[in-house]
This record gives C-alpha cells, structure tokens and sequence, in this order.
C-alpha cells in the first residue's frame, strides 16, 4: 500500500507557526490531538467531499473523525449545501433575524423529546454554558456535578483548577463523581443539599485513554430521580453524540428526559450553528437572560440545519450508521485477531473508540493508529471516531485492508512472545 | 498563588538536592568537597526533613535527618526559604566542629549552584557550562515536578489524575529522570526508566534551555516534533501541568 508523503503538510505547518499560536491550536493540532508520531498525520487539508478529505499533499483520507463530529452526512452533501446555497441568495446575517430561526427551532422542538423551545448560540461551548447559567438562575444555586471524564467545552467553568489560565474561584463550585457510580452522585446531594443547581453529563462516558462506557442499568433513571427530587437541573451535553444515537435526543435512546439538551456537531452537516433545547418550565429563565452573539441568527446555518434534520429523519440516519459502525468495528476486531491483536471497539458504533488492549501504556495501540493513518485512514490515538452516511461499503473494506495491512508491520516490529 | 510549604519542599530537595548532581558535573565543586566527610541535617519546622550527606568525593540527599553530623533548625518553612534566598542564616544545633565547613565550603557550593541555576547570559555562551547549567536545571526541574505534585493544592489535583507508573522524561544526547507515579504522588528517580507508561523527550539541550527559559512552549514544541511524546499521554499532559506550576515557584 502506499505511504503518505506530508511535506507540503510539514511546510504549511512551519508557516503557520510563525503567525499562529502553536500553529494549529486546539483539538485539531497535533498535540491535542495526540498525533504520535506527528510524522504520521497531515497537518492541512486542501479539500473534501464525502467520507473523504485529501490533505495538502493530494492524499486521499478515509476520514473517521469526520471533522470532529460535524459531517454526519458527508462533505458537500448536495441537499445540505443546496438549502444553504439557496438561503445564502436571500439573506443571511441581517439586522433582524430571518423566519427560518422559527421554523429551525419548530422542527426541534418537533423532533427533539424533550424540546419545548429551542436557543440557538454557534459552538457547542456556547449552549454548555448557556445551560450553566440558566441552571444557576432558576434554582439561585452555584454548585454543578460533573463526571469524570467530560469535556464540555472550553469556558473556564469547564475546565479544571490546574489548566492554564482558570483560577480557583472559576472552578470552586464544580463538584466531580465517576461515571456510572449512583452512589457517590447521592451522597454529594446529601453533602450539599439544597446547593446542587445542575447535574450536566454527556449521554455515556467517552472520555480518552479508556474504553468508552455506557450508562448502567437504570443509571440515567435514578439520575433523573433524584435530580427531580431535589430541584436540580439535569442537562444532557449531546454536542458529541448528538443525532448519531437518536434523532429525539441521546436522553431519549437512554430511557430518561433532560431539562435541558445542549446540540451542535452534527446539527446542520458542518454549517456553524448549536443548540439548546429545553423543558417549558425554563424558558422564561432562558428569556430574561443576557445572552446574545453576532452571528448568532444567521440564516444560513438554520436553512442548512433544517435541510440536515428532514433528510436524517427520511433516512432513519442513526441506525444507518450505527450499522455502518458495526460493519466496521467488527471487520477490525477480525484482522486484529488474525494478528493476534486484542482490538477494542467501545462507545455506540456510529462514534466508536478505539484501543488496542494488549499494552496498557498504550504505544502498541499509538503504532497501530499512525500505521492505519500512514495509509490514507484518519484515525485519532485517544478520540473518538465518527461515522457519516457518505461512507460507502468499499469504504469500509478498505479501511479493514488497512488495519490489517497496519497489524501485520505492527506484529512484524513486536513478534508475540510465546 | 504559591505557597511556603510547597517551596520548602522544593527548596531542600530540588535545589539542595542539585547538589549532587553539581558535585559531578563541576569540577570546582568536585573540589569543595574532595576528602570531606560531613553530613547536614536540615529540620524545618511544619516541613521537610533532609540530611545532605558528602564523603568519598560524592554528595546525596537523603530524608530524615536522624543521622547528621551537623543539624540546622528552622523554625518556619518560611525562615528555610530565607536560607535559600540569602536572608536567613541558620544556627546549627550540634556539630560545632564542622561548622568552619558550612561557613566555607558549603557556601561556596551553594554559590556555585546559584551560578548554574540563575546563569548570566554571557556564561551560557560557554558550551561546558551550558550543558552543566542545563543539565542542573534539568534533575531541580524534575524534583520539582515530584514536590509540586506531592504538596501543592493544584499539583496534587493534576497528580489525582496521573496513573501509576514510571513516566521517563528524557532530553536526547543529555540527562534522563523518571517520575514514577504511585497512588498519586510522585518520586523523582534521577536516570532513566528501563520500562515505562509515557514518555516525554526533548531533541537536545538547546531546546530543553529553550522551554526552561520559557522562550518556547511545549505544546508548540510537540507540534513541531521538537519535544517527542507518547505511551499514556495523560499522564505526561498531568505531568506538563504541573511542569506549568514549577516556574511559578523557580522564577
């Protein structure tokens, strides 16, 4: 198989460095992204449609990370792209919002569960902290439970006491459990009673370095409980996992209603729009919030968001792509096997994580993924993946060809010890 | 934003625990201590405890000042850290007859140290005495990474997130140390790991000076393929944000 060349990739980066703070700051450069060794992955992509983007280079990439969520659909999907294109002739960013911010928010809250009024912000760390914010004014509380493992964004609120730039007091109210353990969530409502406004959690735990893991049994239900039973608020953070489990909500698939739903990612293929969608005893709270942002009624994203909503419902998009994932997953898990590898394939299948279990400082796993990316399939170490409706049956097999082609030099370099 | 306790730890073991590292590096310190044979113990109040113990042409820091020679008394972390700072001279308590030793030789060790550790620019210009101060400041930095992490409120949250096992923090053709990590506190191990969970590796001294100095940033440097991370790499994002905590105690 062919081996990606990067240097117009390596070059870009260079360049950007000299202007740009770290060069590719964020999720999407390589230290964040765990690119190990950088050497594996292209830095800039020149193009993409589909499942695929091609880097600077003109290497073709099977992209599994679907730009971290928001191409549910495919790049450049043609119903998606023509509702926008169309909107775009009419008007866009204008002084007064456009009727598609209404019909964008009916169709929510139409297919949303627990939607009975929809707010639109751009980033997904704009509704999480929307969602924190109308918690703590409806219940004049200030302390938020989280669990360990999440990511909620960027806001000093979100972040923890010893990352760059937050201060105590920014983080003095967050209170953290594990996942999954009902027991130390009820003993810190015990704890602080009357002073918890929120419980925010993504619908399972996709947190990195670890396998990711499902609700327990009838978690997310005693969650609701006692959240309910105590006043609090509870929020479902859905902008990773959001319309690739249900389309009515991750709370929905689970067996539970949140109190308020944070979208953005894959709400409208790529175009730059989030969401948060909540229960009618909230909304006047949400009314006489100050909460705005330029470019937040923008027609465009609405126009593109409805368009991506109606042709996932048509599709029954969700079960599209878990099966998709499962095709894939599985079809790894086997050529893993052929090389003695013990693959682990966690999370739903439409955003699967992956890791290699046979060495648990986890290099083994880190060889195997630059391998695979070497040769054209854009996998992250640590993240999890995503998958679109674009991604076709050859797709597939060639992403297996390439794993397998991956454990092979991976066990060539590591000849297992009998 | 820092506090007394923490810098005491850091203080005795860190930089006076440099001295060893200083006494086989430098000659000029090589020969303060030739054919000495004392061992100081320092006793901080609410602190650290640690004996420097120097014969046979060699210094080592060890905990616990049980078997000193010469035992310095402080009554506050605070007054410890004024030792470190010039402002503070320390009464010792017993070993009267090797006090012309600390008066001399261990002042002049520890301006030595000063030297390396707070170079003038002009003296880096000397490539000996750049990979000395480098590789000096190399084992404090990593030290300090295990102090912070055991007594600093913010560095034992980022150490509750560091999983057990040996992180090798290594700069290319130079100096190596392993954080080995346990029920979330750290030791400094002052070589490099046989086996271990993550790495963290700079491609040469220049640049391990480079990020020291704060001239360049490490998540830039990895981007870059300067600095070579792998294996666990939470524990090494853990181990890089109390990395961040050490310069406000150092500067």
């Amino acid at each position: 198989m062919k081996i990606n060349d990067y240097s117009k990739s390596r070059e870009a980066l260079r360049r950007a460095c000299n202007v740009i703070p770290s060069g590719i700051y964020g999720h999407q450069g390589p230290a964040e992204g765990c690119y190990t060794p950088i050497e594996a992955w292209p830095m800039f992509s020149s193009r993409a449609q589909g499942s695929y983007f091609w880097d600077l280079d003109g290497n073709r990439m099977i992209d599994y990370m679907c730009g971290y969520g928001p191409n549910i659909l495919g790049y450049h999907d043609p119903d998606v792209d023509e509702a926008a294109r169309r909107q775009r002739e009419i008007a866009d960013c204008v002084t007064v919002p456009t009727t598609k911010m209404i019909d964008f928010a009916e169709l929510l809250v139409d297919t949303v569960a627990c939607a009975d009024w929809a707010f639109f912000a751009k980033n997904g760390n704009d509704v999480t902290t929307l969602a924190i914010m109308t918690a703590r004014a409806h219940t004049h509380r200030k302390k938020i439970v989280f669990f360990k493992g999440y990511y909620h964004g960027v806001s000093p609120w979100t972040q923890k006491i010893d990352y760059s730039g937050v201060i105590e007091e920014d983080v003095m109210h967050n209170l953290y459990v594990d996942w999954n353990d009902f027991d130390a969530l009820a003993e810190l409502f015990d704890r602080y009673k009357g002073q918890i406004a929120a419980v925010i959690g993504q619908p399972y735990m996709h947190g990195n370095f670890a396998d990711n893991v499902l609700p327990a049994e009838g978690f997310w239900q005693k969650v609701r409980k006692l959240c309910t039973d105590n006043e609090t608020i509870l929020i479902v953070d859905d902008v990773r996992a959001g319309w690739r489990i249900d389309l009515k909500g991750s709370d929905h698939y689970f067996g539970f209603e949140a109190d308020l739903i944070c979208f953005c990612k894959a709400l409208a293929n790529g175009y730059n729009v989030s969401a948060l969608c909540g229960k009618d005893f909230l909304k006047n709270t949400v009314s006489g919030m100050s909460y705005t942002g330029s470019y937040w009624m923008s027609a465009v994203p609405f126009a593109a968001g409805i368009a991506c909503i109606e042709k996932m419902k048509k599709l029954d998009l969700p079960r599209i792509l878990n099966e998709k994932g499962k095709k894939l997953g599985d079809g790894m898990i086997a050529a893993g096997r052929k090389y003695g590898f013990d693959l682990h394939v966690t999370g739903m299948p439409s955003l699967f994580y992956l890791r290699l279990a046979d060495d648990p400082s986890l290099m083994l796993h880190q060889e195997w993924i630059a391998e695979c990316v070497k040769r054209g399939v854009f996998f992250t170490t640590h993240h999890n993946h995503f998958i679109n409706y674009a991604l076709s049956d050859e797709d597939i097999a060639e992403t297996i060809a390439v794993a397998e082609e991956a454990f092979s030099i991976v066990r060539q370099r590591h000849p297992k010890e009998d | 934003m820092n506090d007394a306790r923490t810098l005491a730890y850091i203080n005795l073991f860190a930089i006076l625990g440099a001295i060893p590292y200083l006494c086989e590096l430098d000659p000029e310190a090589a020969k303060l201590i030739e054919g000495q044979q004392v061992s100081i113990g320092f006793s901080v109040k609410g602190g650290p405890e640690a004996t420097l113990f120097i014969g046979g042409g060699k210094a080592r820091m060890v905990p616990g000042t049980d078997r000193c020679q010469v035992k310095l008394p402080f009554a506050s972390c605070e007054k410890f850290n004024g030792l470190i700072d010039g402002t503070v001279t320390p009464i010792p308590t017993k070993g009267f007859s090797k006090i012309s030793f600390l008066l001399k030789r261990f002042t002049k060790l520890t301006d030595r140290l000063s030297a390396y550790l707070r170079p003038e620019p002009a003296d880096l210009q000397d490539p000996e005495f750049f990979r000395i101060s480098t590789t000096i400041m190399f084992h404090v930095i990593a030290e300090a990474i295990a102090q912070i992490a055991n007594e600093d409120k913010v560095g034992q949250f980022s150490a509750s997130n560091i999983v057990d096992g040996a992180a090798k923090l290594a700069i290319i053709d130079g100096p190596a140390a392993t954080l080995l990590c346990r029920n979330h506190r750290l030791t400094a191990i002052h070589h490099a790991p046989e086996k271990y969970m993550a790495y963290m590796e700079f491609q040469g001294m220049h640049l391990a000076r480079d990020l020291f100095d704060g001239n360049v940033n490490a998540i830039a440097a990895v981007g870059q393929g300067q600095v070579r991370i792998g294996g666990m790499i939470s524990m090494i994002d853990n181990i890089n944000r109390i990395l961040d905590r050490v310069a406000l105690y150092l500067a």
